[in-house]
């Protein structure tokens, strides 16, 4: 009796299906219909979902201002750019969002995509673009010297020091002007396998906070100016990478498999090494473990016979040229570049801000730390090299450094060889 | 005899009892990592096994952030719009694909090989420009839009349907059904077990499709559980013990459909003894 | 004039079974055609492009991106790996599935809730599951490194390194769908007459001789639809990888599967004309293995 039932329904069902489609959608779209959100309000996308309370309050205060409505929408960065991407083809990209440096080219690359800001920009009482550092600014340009987004922030980089084991092995702290070889000498003394201690871990990966610094500290580049070549072949891009090999040959650092499975602040975190170079979007992380908190403190980057040159990037905020409301669009945007706005995005510590000079708000926000070592190192800074397809020779570079990292080669056989294949992905870019 | 078969059973418990374990160390050790401290948590050396204090902190701050309300329900439509359009079409085309003779079916069938054989990530876009031209982006017509045919579907039940005896399907001629009674009255009957198997990964694999929701649904209120998971997680810092406890939120009603789902297998050995 | 009466017949019932064949498929081969063929077709069109952003500039280059394809010999690494991966996934997670299924389908004690736990992987989220193996494997701080030691073996470097790293992914594969090989299983399993069983106790077959006789043949429908299924799946192996093997490991070319490369090419790098002549590759090994198991299934496959 009961399948004869079930039967009977299922017939009913089938019969129905098989004369529309799908009939089950229909009611489903009437549905949603009505929770889709209005057309009045702006969409802004972003990937990092822990800036994303900050940037609301933010944004509730341009709402307040203007009686714009904004969305917050995030897509984890892994599915960022393939969203963006397939709203872009689609025309349906969010009104406002991130720009990163590796990704700008290929959206500048045509015009009817991001909205052209320099007009706007000629004609803002909010925003002189003086007022950020020079090489965020130039990033978001596109060939004809069009401003496409507005900085957003800055990053900077300064290494994490484990003082328990200095003061276990009588080291004295960092000081603010030491070199490479005080620190490669440092990172000896605080080595011992025994106790499984290490000096310090610098990865392939590591590459923004640690060894591109080493390389422009020693008078090389990772790219050319024009970006047209590598400077891996540079005999001072390689007399840099040899520092580091010098580092790793020294045994200051852990065997490279657990480089490579642990990265370097978990590495920081259990107690296995002493110093490690952490970007200033790791501080909440590292600020709030309780091991780190207890032993550890902040010392700005080694100086090479170049400087420091602490290798600085920041994220832009772009819009939509396709979308509707340009206008509304642009509004938000001079607002987020404002330096209200951008000092209150530091004093809630959501990052470090574009905008020079109000910062302090967020180091004021970790009092336990040397947090003014990240603010200082903007003052010798580098901008990080990305060329139109940065991408696909930065892929293949830590491919190739692997080689030179675990010891396989010689430093100087990886450069050479990278810089070659390097240069060959440059040359098809053009 | 008696003995042999005692051991036998032993045996089999000991090794269902080992799997178990096996099988169960990371489901527990994401609910331990639930209760710990972000920095327990992280730690590596010495590895954190118990949390020091059993912290409920990470379930109110995610049940703070996130609407489980409204993402239960999304995540329940998307399943559910799936499985009705996955059954539905899947029995049909499995029972013509296995039990019908007609031109064309090896080719039609070969298509749906096809499909199966190409990464699933290139779909994404060309299916992205298709529910964007529609204007159907973030509803839950778009979170169903990928699984409104299923070829995963319609080549599972088309080997449950092969694989059913001959017989039954003579005798229903003889009685003057047409294809299609014999259809609905005899064999979609008798594949019960495999509809339901098949609900069950139609369920399982669109609560676990984060790629498609995270592109094409943006929108925070027309988002699945899976996908806004996938948001807590920073670029960089991510807070590992609030990350476990909204999977563990998120977890609880496909364990739930699970179950009872599975009742189904039961039920199924009970009535298939006596009628078959 | 009775040989004409069987010719009409059959004549009216292959008619009948064309009609209602056609409109049993038709929903699923629409929607298979809008939704996954088109898109195939424009993948396999774009492998033969050098393609911009956004689908615009895309220059015809004919069969450059297929010779790159055969002079990349990290390709061939990776196709190598996919191979490693699929040959210890595929059959150990199937004769595993297959045995607990079987266990599973008579009554006990706790049936419901081993199935339950079995069930379980296949639930949780992908990035607890990378998680919790990472710490496993660890090298350094992991727990199955601390067995060995404790029992005065040496260490292993279960994901740096390059000779084991892929059979350690493995593990973490077959783990995770032996859930759902067993479901499968035992659904096919419900659908075995119990007749059988019966009829085969009564001429004294043991559980080790019903299993071979009765169980093995009557299930190998729903066998060779997880065969084709997982080796299929096996093939296409990425997360994993993605989520377990750092960029930087050494172990990562010994690993990276081809979808692995497919995903750097077409999503990361933006170079979608490569990463389609990758697809393309995969598509035909898949297709000559599929073709294979299609035929080979005449030979073990039991239909009635």
């Amino acid at each position: 009796m009961k399948l004869k039932k079930v039967v009977a329904l299922a017939m009913v069902s089938v019969m129905a299906l098989s004369m529309t489609a799908c009939g089950g959608k229909e009611k489903e779209k009437e549905t949603e219909e009505k929770t889709s959100s209005k057309d009045a309000k702006l969409t802004v996308a972003i990937w990092d979902s822990n800036q994303e309370p900050g940037l609301k309050k933010i944004m509730d205060d341009f709402t307040k201002k203007t009686g714009v409505e904004v969305d917050i929408q995030v897509t984890p960065w892994k599915d960022y750019w393939t969203m963006l991407e397939a709203a872009t083809t689609g025309g349906e990209m969010p009104d406002v969002f991130w720009m990163h440096s590796d990704q700008i080219a290929t959206y500048a690359q045509y015009d009817d995509i991001l909205l052209n800001l320099s007009d706007k920009i000629e004609k803002s009482d909010k925003i002189d673009l003086a007022n950020y550092p020079e090489s965020i600014v130039n990033i978001y340009q596109n060939d004809k010297g069009d401003q496409l987004a507005i900085p957003k922030d800055i990053d900077t980089c300064a290494v994490w020091y484990n003082k328990t084991m200095f003061d276990e092995a009588g080291v004295e702290y960092p000081s603010a002007d030491w070199t490479w070889d005080d620190f490669r000498e440092i990172a000896k003394k605080l080595t011992n396998p025994e106790k499984n201690q290490y000096g310090t871990a610098i990865t392939p990966g590591a590459y923004q906070e640690s060894w591109y610094s080493t390389i422009y500290a020693y008078g090389g580049e990772v790219l050319s100016e024009d970006k047209k070549t590598s400077g891996f072949d540079n005999p001072k891009t390689i007399e840099g990478m040899q520092v580091i090999e010098n580092i790793i040959k020294d045994g200051s650092m852990p065997e490279y498999s657990v480089l490579s499975e642990n990265g370097t602040s978990t590495l920081m975190e259990s107690g296995t090494v002493a110093m490690t170079f952490q970007g200033s979007w790791m501080v909440s992380e590292m600020a709030n473990n309780d091991y780190i908190k207890e032993n550890c403190d902040i010392a700005p980057l080694p100086k090479g016979p170049e400087g420091t040159k602490s290798i600085t990037n920041g994220l832009g905020w772009a819009a939509s040229a396709q979308g509707e409301h340009t206008e509304e669009a642009w509004q938000l945007i001079e607002y987020l570049g404002s330096k209200e706005a951008q000092t209150k995005q530091a004093d809630l510590g959501v990052t470090m801000s574009a905008y020079e000079g109000v910062s302090d708000g967020w180091a004021k926000a970790q009092p336990n730390f040397n947090m003014q070592a990240y603010l200082d190192m903007m003052e010798d800074a580098q901008s990080y090299p990305s060329s139109k397809n940065t991408q696909v020779w930065f892929q293949a570079m830590l491919e190739e450094m692997v080689a030179g990292f675990s010891g396989e080669e010689p430093m100087e056989t990886v450069c050479k060889e990278f810089a070659e294949q390097m240069n060959g992905f440059l040359a098809e870019e053009q | 005899m008696r003995r042999r078969e005692k051991t036998l059973k032993v045996t089999k418990h000991l090794v269902l009892f080992i799997g178990a374990i096996i099988m169960l160390v990371p489901f527990a050790w994401m609910i331990l990592t639930a209760f710990k401290t972000n920095t327990e948590a992280m730690q590596m050396n010495p590895f954190v096994i118990f949390p020091s204090e059993w912290r409920t902190e990470s379930f109110v701050s995610v049940a703070e952030k996130m609407d489980f309300v409204r993402l239960y329900v999304n995540t329940l439509l998307m399943i559910l719009g799936r499985i009705i359009c996955a059954v539905l079409t899947a029995t049909m085309a499995g029972y013509a694909f296995g039990r019908l003779r007609f031109k064309g079916r090896d080719f039609c069938f070969g298509l749906v090989l096809f499909q199966m054989m190409v990464p699933g990530q290139i779909f994404i876009i060309p299916q992205y420009l298709m529910v964007s031209k529609m204007g159907m982006l973030n509803t839950i017509f778009s979170l169903v839009f990928p699984g409104l045919v299923t070829a995963f579907g319609t080549f599972l039940m088309r080997q449950a349907y092969m694989g059913l005896p001959k017989e039954l399907e003579e005798a229903a001629r003889l009685d003057g059904c047409n294809i299609g009674q014999t259809f609905l009255h005899v064999m979609m009957p008798l594949t019960k077990s495999s509809m339901v198997a098949l609900g069950i990964f139609t369920a399982l694999f669109g609560f676990k499709d984060l790629m498609w929701p995270l592109i094409a649904n943006t929108e925070q209120n027309s988002m699945p559980l899976a996908a806004a998971l996938a948001k807590l997680q920073g670029q960089f810092a991510s807070n590992f013990p609030e990350l476990m406890a909204a999977s563990m939120i998120a977890c609880i009603p496909m364990i739930v459909l699970y179950l009872i789902f599975q009742k189904q297998f039961i039920e199924g050995i009970a009535t298939s003894g006596g009628k078959l | 004039m009775g040989k004409g009466k069987e010719k009409k017949r059959v004549t009216k019932r292959a008619r009948s079974e064309f009609l209602w064949g056609w409109m049993f498929i038709l929903p699923t081969m629409t929607g298979l055609m809008i939704l996954n063929i088109i898109p195939i077709i424009q993948t396999i069109w774009q492998s033969f492009f050098k393609t911009g952003a956004f689908g615009r500039g895309n220059i015809f280059i004919g069969l450059e991106n297929y010779q790159r394809l055969f002079a990349d010999d990290s390709i061939w690494q990776a196709l190598i790996n996919t191979f490693k991966y699929a040959i210890v996934e595929v059959p150990f997670s199937i004769a595993i599935a297959l045995v607990i299924a079987v266990m599973l389908n008579s009554k006990m004690r706790g049936r419901s809730t081993y199935r339950a736990i079995y069930f379980l992987p296949m639930v949780v989220a992908p990035a607890a599951v990378a998680m919790v193996w990472k710490w496993l494997f660890n090298s350094e701080f992991g727990l199955l490194n601390h067995i060995l030691n404790s029992i005065g073996l040496k260490s292993v470097h279960w994901l740096s390194d390059p000779n084991i790293a892929i059979y350690s992914i493995a593990v973490v594969g077959i783990w995770g769908v032996i859930g759902y090989n067993m479901v499968l299983f035992l659904a096919g399993l419900q659908e075995i007459p119990r007749d059988y069983y019966e009829a085969a106790e009564i001429d004294g077959a043991n559980a080790f001789q019903q299993f071979f006789k009765i169980t093995v043949p009557l299930i190998s429908p729903t066998m060779f639809f997880v065969v084709v299924t997982r080796v299929i799946a096996s093939l296409q192996v990425f997360d994993s990888i993605f989520m377990m093997i750092d960029k930087s490991s050494q172990a990562l070319p010994k690993t990276q599967s081809l979808v692995y490369l497919f995903y750097r090419y077409a999503f990361v790098e933006n170079n979608k004309g490569y990463g389609s002549a990758i697809v393309v590759l995969l598509l035909m090994i898949i297709m000559v293995i599929t073709v294979i198991q299609m035929v080979a299934q005449k030979k073990w496959v039991h239909y009635n």
